[in-house]
Parts: structure tokens; sequence; C-alpha cells
């Protein structure tokens, strides 16, 4: 047994330890547990790439490194979140779920095996469904139980892709089935536009997104921010590797430019600020994919910045929405205004999350789907170029329209008691994204 | 017998003999089945029942009465039971009702051919219907066509899923066949189809989970198209409900449900009779069984269930086509 | 002619696809699960008939385990969540006649295109030697996802959810002996959904149009 072998051990049961410290009572051992496993998920950088029962290369690399810092995020985040508020299905409960949760998702990355990917993937949805019930609402069960129903139902549907693999292939092992020469056949260009659907579900593509919008705008807060920011990627990531088998590049970019659309005017006319939001990764998602589809050093590397830093960002978004959610207690975009006057930190968090979201520069959003487009640009995609730029401007201006007129329009009240951890939290997080832009600048400019 | 093989009819004195046997046969013993039916029902519904030869004497009564036609009914009102009649007639001659081999005018037409024609009865049926410029036969017809294109469609794909069985659709041939081959009886295909085309056997008839040929207004189906003919024409109407009825139930036991025990050879196709009339015991006491034990569906609830044997015959029918 | 054990691999799938129509054109809760218990048994029979034909003893431990799981511990699970005196839970409105078209047009493009395309064109080694056999547990999945999508009711929901279960089962049981690891996650996964599921089934019974969840 290598260290490396147990430092990806450790980082698969930290979460679940970091569990064990909240059990202690310790205050803030849970978080001092969670911080040391992003520590040791950046340190994971020297060992990479390792081969064995796991498989980490430098993809991997960054999704674990966003999953260990999300978790760590919105643990803190929640710990405020919930402070005054009961939580419908207890709190033991509540952050070891959340705490098996970042397991699933991290075994789905680290694990070199599609079967066990598959495997990750479904715990995934077990292990959130209650979380994102937790408060217990009728809107939210209802939007667990879609939840539950139509992304079992696809990620079962992927179930089928990977049958069809083994039965192609003969191997579900990552790191040899990579390294095989693969001719394309039928067999398989099914199993990969299967996966498509059915990881698909997960990632948010059109027409199988549609739990997505309900599952974001109905939970709390942290676990949204969970789910937009690496649950999709976590699920994308899987749909990766699966789609590197064969690559069906137009099916994927097509799949990725159509979702895009529908988000964008999806984004036309929502009226609740979380559900917004959700519109908005399904958005990113998609432009991910295509990033990934295109693949070639921009594409990849395009794609993993615009993850790393919509990761952060759009948490980030989750984290204010929830603090405003708690303060003013009103879903929809209408009912909130003057945040400027009542919540300066959040409300700046809000506005400079939403610039990261949307890819304004030089968040690193914006490097990430530049690449993207001129990765795009590079193969000749100029239809698919030419739609996605005029959809993304319109998803930026509906996002920035709304946001804008929450945080300035209309008269609002001071409000002396603004949670410093929650709005802590959510300027960290949307500052991330511009940290990622200039050290994105800076290191290419010093490479150059 | 093998499938595919062209069945040739002798031109001869006993095919003629052994044809108007079996159109006799049909058309004047199928009033007698409907009575045994009756006679048996009440049976076991503790009556005591009519005799068996109560459809006759209704027959015969109703000919002898005076002829109505309504005020503003057409020509095809008055001249529909004598073609329906006509159809019917060659149908017993197509079908192996009684004998399995071929008989004069089996040629004109094959499995498909048979089917059509008894679509084309019950067009004429619902156009007389329509002539009769009667509100409770428009009632009826309008019921009829939002069931019958379930029903014809059934009727049509069990006839295909025959025929993919045997890869023929000739009627005799796939008498033969599946005699010859009583395992093919179990065929998934076989089985389904043969449910599905007893469940159209029991719509058709109007046997009891339909029922459509009860008078009760808000269920009557077939009673409404045959409402304004009195008389002659009512007497032949009858008739042709009896004829029909005997002939899916030959297609029934001879095609589906009990291939067997026919007689091919001359002197010995008078034993025919006494098999077909067991075999049409065995298919009466089956309805029984079904009339008895099942409660009449309402009238929305026909269609699930025609639903339900288009749904068997169609799937199996792709089936067979996938696994053959 | 001698009936042989593969002979009987297609009736019994048949009856599979059937108890999924009955389900599919059943308004009331209790025969629906029984519908799926008898589901589960077909399915188990199917993996013992493959036993019988390859003597790879993991059929065997796969037909225990969908007895015991499916079989008897969900079908515990669901009717456990119906009290006594609801003997006669049903969703109203249950149409059958259209649903039955619907699905028919649904499993018989489905399938021939899948067939059609996909199976025509590589060689399905599959243990029966007759490759037209996994039309059934295609189809099977396509009457489960459209369980789910015609039906309001979370019974009804999670039965579809576990008819496609079944159908992957059958699926791969049909195409290649999968190892047995990630026929147990299958499992797993199941009874996860039911248990978590039988919490949402207490909150509530059918699913309609919410308001705060459109767009």
């Amino acid at each position: 047994m290598n260290s490396v072998f147990l430092l990806l051990i450790i980082t698969l049961i930290f979460p679940v330890v970091s569990y064990l410290g909240y059990l202690s009572r310790i205050p803030r051992l849970d978080s001092a547990i969670s911080l040391a496993n992003v520590a040791l998920a950046l340190y994971l950088y020297e060992f990479i790439p390792y081969v064995g029962t796991f498989y980490v290369d430098f993809t991997t690399w960054v999704f674990i490194l966003m999953v260990t810092s999300i978790h760590l995020l919105s643990q803190v985040y929640a710990r405020s979140y919930f402070q005054n508020h009961k939580i419908g299905i207890g709190e033991n409960l509540f952050y070891l779920l959340m705490g098996l949760f970042t397991t699933s998702m991290l075994f789905s990355l680290e694990i070199n095996n599609l079967g066990l990917m598959w495997v990750g993937i479904e715990a995934t949805t077990i292990s959130s469904a209650l979380l994102l019930m937790a408060e217990k609402s009728e809107t939210s069960a209802e939007a667990t139980w879609r939840y539950i129903v139509i992304v079992s139902a696809g990620v079962t549907f992927a179930f089928i892709s990977i049958i069809l693999i083994y039965y192609s292939l003969g191997t579900l092992q990552i790191s040899s089935i990579l390294g095989m020469k693969i001719v394309p056949s039928l067999t398989l260009n099914v199993a990969v536009a299967i996966a498509l659907i059915g990881f698909g579900t997960k990632v948010g593509v059109f027409p199988v997104h549609t739990w997505l919008p309900d599952a974001h705008s109905e939970a709390p807060s942290p676990i949204s921010a969970m789910f937009s920011g690496v649950l999709l990627p976590t699920a994308l990531y899987v749909l990766y590797r699966i789609y590197q088998i064969d690559p069906l590049r137009d099916i994927f970019v097509w799949a990725g430019v159509i979702s895009v659309i529908a988000a964008s005017l999806f984004l036309g006319y929502q009226t609740r600020y979380k559900r917004m939001f959700a519109y908005s990764t399904m958005e990113n998602m998609n432009l991910a994919l295509i990033g990934l589809a295109v693949g070639g050093p921009y594409g990849l590397i395009g794609a993993l910045l615009l993850l790393l830093s919509h990761s952060f960002g759009k948490a980030g978004a989750f984290y204010s929405s929830g603090s405003i959610l708690r303060y003013t207690g009103n879903k929809k975009i209408e009912g909130v205004h003057g945040l400027w006057k009542s919540m300066p930190k959040t409300s700046g968090a809000l506005l400079m999350s939403s610039f990261a979201v949307t890819g304004t520069p030089p968040f690193g959003t914006f490097f990430g789907e530049f690449l993207i487009f001129y990765a795009l640009f590079s193969i000749h995609y100029y239809a698919q170029l030419v739609i996605l730029l005029f959809f993304i401007m319109a998803a930026f201006i509906s996002v920035n329209y709304n946001v804008t007129k929450m945080v300035f329009s209309g008269e609002g009240e001071k409000n002396g008691n603004e949670d410093s951890v929650m709005s802590g939290i959510a300027v960290l997080s949307s500052v991330i994204p511009l940290l990622i832009g200039i050290i994105y600048v800076v290191v290419t400019t010093v490479a150059l | 017998m093998t499938p595919g093989k062209r069945m040739v009819v002798n031109i001869d004195n006993i095919t003629l003999v052994e044809t108007l046997l079996q159109y006799f046969f049909i058309v004047g013993l199928s009033p007698l089945f409907a009575g045994i039916f009756s006679k048996v029902k009440s049976m076991v519904e503790s009556k005591k029942g009519p005799s068996i030869l109560q459809p006759y004497y209704d027959l015969a009564k109703l000919l002898k009465k005076e002829t109505l036609r309504p005020k503003g009914s057409g020509i095809v009102f008055i001249y529909a039971p004598y073609v329906i009649f006509g159809i019917y007639s060659l149908i017993s001659l197509i079908i192996p009702a009684l004998i399995p081999d071929p008989i004069y005018f089996t040629a004109s037409t094959d499995f498909l051919g048979g089917a059509i024609m008894l679509l084309l009865a019950a067009f004429i049926k619902i156009a007389a219907a329509f002539g009769s410029n009667s509100n409770y036969s428009a009632l009826g017809v309008s019921r009829m066509l939002s069931f019958n294109f379930l029903a014809e469609g059934t009727l049509i794909t069990v006839f295909f899923a025959v025929s993919l069985i045997t890869s023929t659709n000739n009627p005799y041939t796939t008498n033969h066949f599946l005699a010859a081959n009583p395992l093919q009886n179990i065929s998934v295909v076989h089985i389904f189809s043969t449910l599905a085309f007893f469940m159209l056997f029991l719509y058709e008839t109007g046997k009891v989970p339909v029922e459509s040929e009860g008078l009760m207004e808000f269920g009557m189906i077939d009673a409404a198209t045959n409402y304004e003919y009195s008389g002659k024409l009512l007497a032949i109407s009858k008739w042709n409900g009896y004829i029909k009825q005997f002939l899916l139930g030959s297609i029934l036991l001879n095609v589906f449900l009990v291939p067997w025990w026919l007689n091919p050879t001359f002197p010995w196709v008078f034993l025919n009779i006494p098999v077909m009339f067991a075999k049409w015991l065995l298919l009466i006491g089956i309805v029984l069984v079904v009339e008895t034990t099942l409660a009449k569906l309402r009238l929305f609830r026909v269609l699930d269930y025609l639903a339900t044997a288009f749904a068997f015959s169609i799937l199996f029918l792709i089936f067979t086509e996938v696994m053959l | 002619m001698i009936l042989t054990a593969e002979d009987l691999l297609i009736p019994i799938s048949s009856l599979i696809l059937i108890t999924a129509f009955y389900m599919q054109g059943q308004e009331f809760i209790r025969p629906m699960i029984r519908g799926q218990f008898v589901q589960s048994i077909l399915l188990a029979v199917v993996s013992v008939i493959m036993w019988y034909l390859t003597h790879d003893i993991d059929f065997i431990v796969l037909a225990v385990l969908i007895v015991v799981l499916r079989g008897f511990l969900i079908t515990y699970f669901l009717e456990k969540g119906i009290r006594k005196d609801q003997v006669h839970l049903h969703e109203k409105h249950v149409s059958v006649a259209f649903p039955f078209l619907i699905s028919l047009v649904f499993v018989l493009t489905a399938v021939l295109i899948v067939y059609s395309v996909v199976f025509s064109s590589i060689r399905i080694e599959s243990i029966t030697g007759n490759q037209g056999i996994l039309v059934f547990p295609l189809a099977l999945f396509f009457q489960g996802l459209f369980l789910i999508a015609s039906r309001r009711t979370t019974y009804a929901q999670i039965m579809g959810y576990i008819e496609e279960e079944n159908a992957i089962v059958l699926f791969a049981v049909f195409l290649l002996p999968i190892p047995l690891l990630i026929e147990a996650s299958v499992f797993l996964d199941v009874l996860a959904l039911v248990v978590i599921s039988s919490v949402v089934v207490l909150e509530k019974f059918t699913h309609e149009r919410v308001e705060e969840l459109k767009g």
C-alpha cells in the first residue's frame, strides 16, 4: 500500500470524519477537518497522475479540489444558516448525510472503474435526497420526489451504457480503457449516446434537466451550493470519462448548445432568484460539456477553469441568496429590493458572484468561456459559436439585470445584524473566481 | 402439409357435397348454437330457459310478420341485411368451419380477405343503421364506431399473427399446420393472439364483459343498430348475427383454440359434425364461465377492454417478427 | 419436439411484460404492488433458468437476492405504507385504453429503433442464442419509464422505478454474466430508494403541478 493510495483513502473518509468532529462538540473541529482535507487535496497535486485502485490525473485533481473546498464552505455556512432554525430531518443526520454525500462524490471521481463510478453517482442521489428536503416543506418534498424519480430513472438508463461498454471492451477499468486502442463501433456509439442522456440527467442536459431548477430552488442554500457547485460537475466528470472512450463530438456539442439555448430562454422569465441561479448552473454546465467535448488543450483547460470558478461563484450566489432568503423570507425577485442598504456585504457578494457565474471579465469563468469559444473556433464550429455567443449574452443580461434590481432598486432599511459568518463565506466564495481569473492571467503571462 | 404450399381444390362431386354440407351446416345450424347457449346459460342460472330451438321459432315468427320501414329510410336500409347475408355466406365457404380441406369458393380469398369481408359487413350494417333515420340507431352507431376502430384493428392483427406463425394466410393451411404441430400451439404469439381473439369474440358476439346485445339503453350497441328493423328484414338481420357468431367461433376453435380432430377424407367428413358440436360445447362452456364470473363493464370501459386485446395482439405480433 | 429450458425463457419474459401492462392499467395500489411482486418472482425464475443453462452460480445468488429483496422486502415496505383502513387506496382517473395505446406505440417504436439500429449490426452473444429476447428488457424499461411519467401517485412512480431496475437486471442477465458486485449495487439502491421514499410516501400521496415549481 503506497502513500498516494493512503492519501486518497484519507480524502475519501475525511468528510465523514469531519462529521465525527461535529459530534464531538468541540467548536469548529468539523470545519478544521474539512480544511485539512482541502489541504490534502491540494497536496495531492504532487502525486498526479496516479493509477491504481484509483485513477487521478490533473482533470480529476481539479474536481477533487472543487468538491473538498465547497464541502468546507457549505459546512461552515450551514452551521450559521441553521443556527436559529430547526433542521427537519435532525441535525446529526443532516451533517452525516452531508459527509456521506461528499464522500460519494469523491468516490465517483477517484475510483478507477466505470461501474463503481456509476455506483458512486447512485450513492450521491441516495445521500442527497434527504438533504434536499431538510427544510421539510410541502414544495421541498415535491422537489425531492422529482429529483429522486427523474435522476434515478436517468442514472438507471446510464447503466445500460455501462453494460454495453463492458460488453464491447471487456473491462470497466478507466486506466486500461484509456490506454486501449479503441475502434469506434456502433455499440460504443450507442453506449456513449445513452450515457449522454443517462448521466446528462444529472448534469442538466436539455430536455432531462427538469428536476434541476426544482431541486436547487427548494434545497437549503448550503445544499443548493453543493448541488450546483460540485454534484453536477461530478456527474459531468463521469460523463466525460465515458465520452473519452468514443468521442461523439457533434452530438455532445449540439446537446450542449441546445441546452444552453434552453437555459438562457428559461432564464428570461424567472421570477424566483434561486431558480434563476439554477438555470444559470444549467447554462454553465453545458458550456463546460461543450468544452470537454471539443477537447484539446484549450477546450479542456477552458472547461476546467470554467467549472472551478463557477463552482465557487455559484456557491457564493447560493450562499448570498440563502442569507437574503433568511432575512426577507421572500423567494421572489420582486419581493427583494434595496439590499445594498440592508445587507451591504451579502449584496456585494451576490453582485460579485452573479458577475462570476455569467462570465464577466476578469473572473475565471470569463477566461474559461473564452478558451472554450476559442477551441470551438479552431475546429470551425462557427454556427455553434455564434449561437452560443448570442444566448450567453442573453443569459448575462437576464441574470445581472435581476440581480442589480434586487440590490439597487427601491429603499432598504438598515439592518444591524447581518450574520458575519454567512456573509463572510459568501464574500469569500465570490472572490475566489476573481482570484482564479487573476492567477490565470498572471500564470499565462509569465509562461509567455 | 408444410406451410406455404398451395392447396389444390379438387373439382368433383365429392367437393360439391362437402361445400354444400359446410354451407348448410353454418347457415342452417348457427341459430341452433345460439339456442343451445341461451339454454345452457339459463340452466347455469337455475332457470328453465327457452327451448334450444327458440331462435328458429323467432325467425319463423318474424318472417311471417309485416315489414315496416321508417319514414325517410333509404335503399341501403332495405337491402343491407340481404347483402350482409351474402357476404357471410361467402365467408362461410372460405374458412375451415367443418371441412379441413379446401372446397369450392375457398380460393376466392385468404384470411385477410375474410377479415376484410367481415369488416365490410360491419360497415354496411353501420351505413344501414344510419340510413334508418332513427336517433337510437345513430346512438348505437356512434358507440359502435368508437369501439370498432380497436376491434377491427385487433381482428386484422390477430390474423397477421397467425400468418406469421405459419408463413401463409390461408386458413386451411394454418389449420393443417397447427393440427400437425401441436407444440406450436404454445408459442407465445399463438397464446396471446388466441387470447386477443377470444376477447374480440366476446365483444363481437356481445357476451358479458361487454354485453352489447342487451336492450338497456345505456349499454346497447348491437341492438341499437337493429332498432328500426321489423318483420322479414329483422329476421334476416338476426340470422346474420347468428352466422357471424358462428363464423368467428369456428375460426377461434379451428384455427386458434383446438385445431385437431377434423377429418379431411370424404365419408368421414360427416364425423366432423359431432366433432364440431363437441368443440362448440367446449367454447360455450368457456364463454359461460367468463359470463358468470365477470361483471359487465361500464360502457366507457369497453374501450379499455378492447385496448387490452389490441395491445396483446399487436405486441406479440411484433415480438414474433423480432423473434422468428 | 421437446420443450427445452430456452423455450421457457420467452414465455416467462412475456409474462413479465404482461405484469408491466397489468400495473399500467391497474388503478388500485394493492394489486399493483402484487403485480410488482409477481414480476420480481418471474425475474428470479428467469435467473434460475439461466443458471440451469450456464451453471454459473452467480445466477442462483441473483435469484435469491431478487426473491428476498424485491419479492418480499420491497413488497413489505410498500404494503406497510398502506394503512389497514386504506385497502381500497387507489389513484383516481386512471384510464386504460389511452395509456395502453400510447405505451404500445412507445414500446414498439423504441424497441424497433433500438433493435434494428443497434442489435442488427452487432453480434450479441446472448446465452440463449436468440438475441431477439433482448426486446423484452428494453420494452420493460420503456414501460417502466412510461409508468413513472403517466402516473401521479408516489406508489405508482416507485413501482415504475422498480420496474426499470428489473428491466436492467433482465438485460444484464440475458446479455452477459456481469460481475455480481454491480448487480448487488442495483439492489442496494433499490432498497435505499424504497426506504427513503417510504419517508416521502408518508407525507405525500399524489404529485400534482405546484405553482412554485413552474418554469
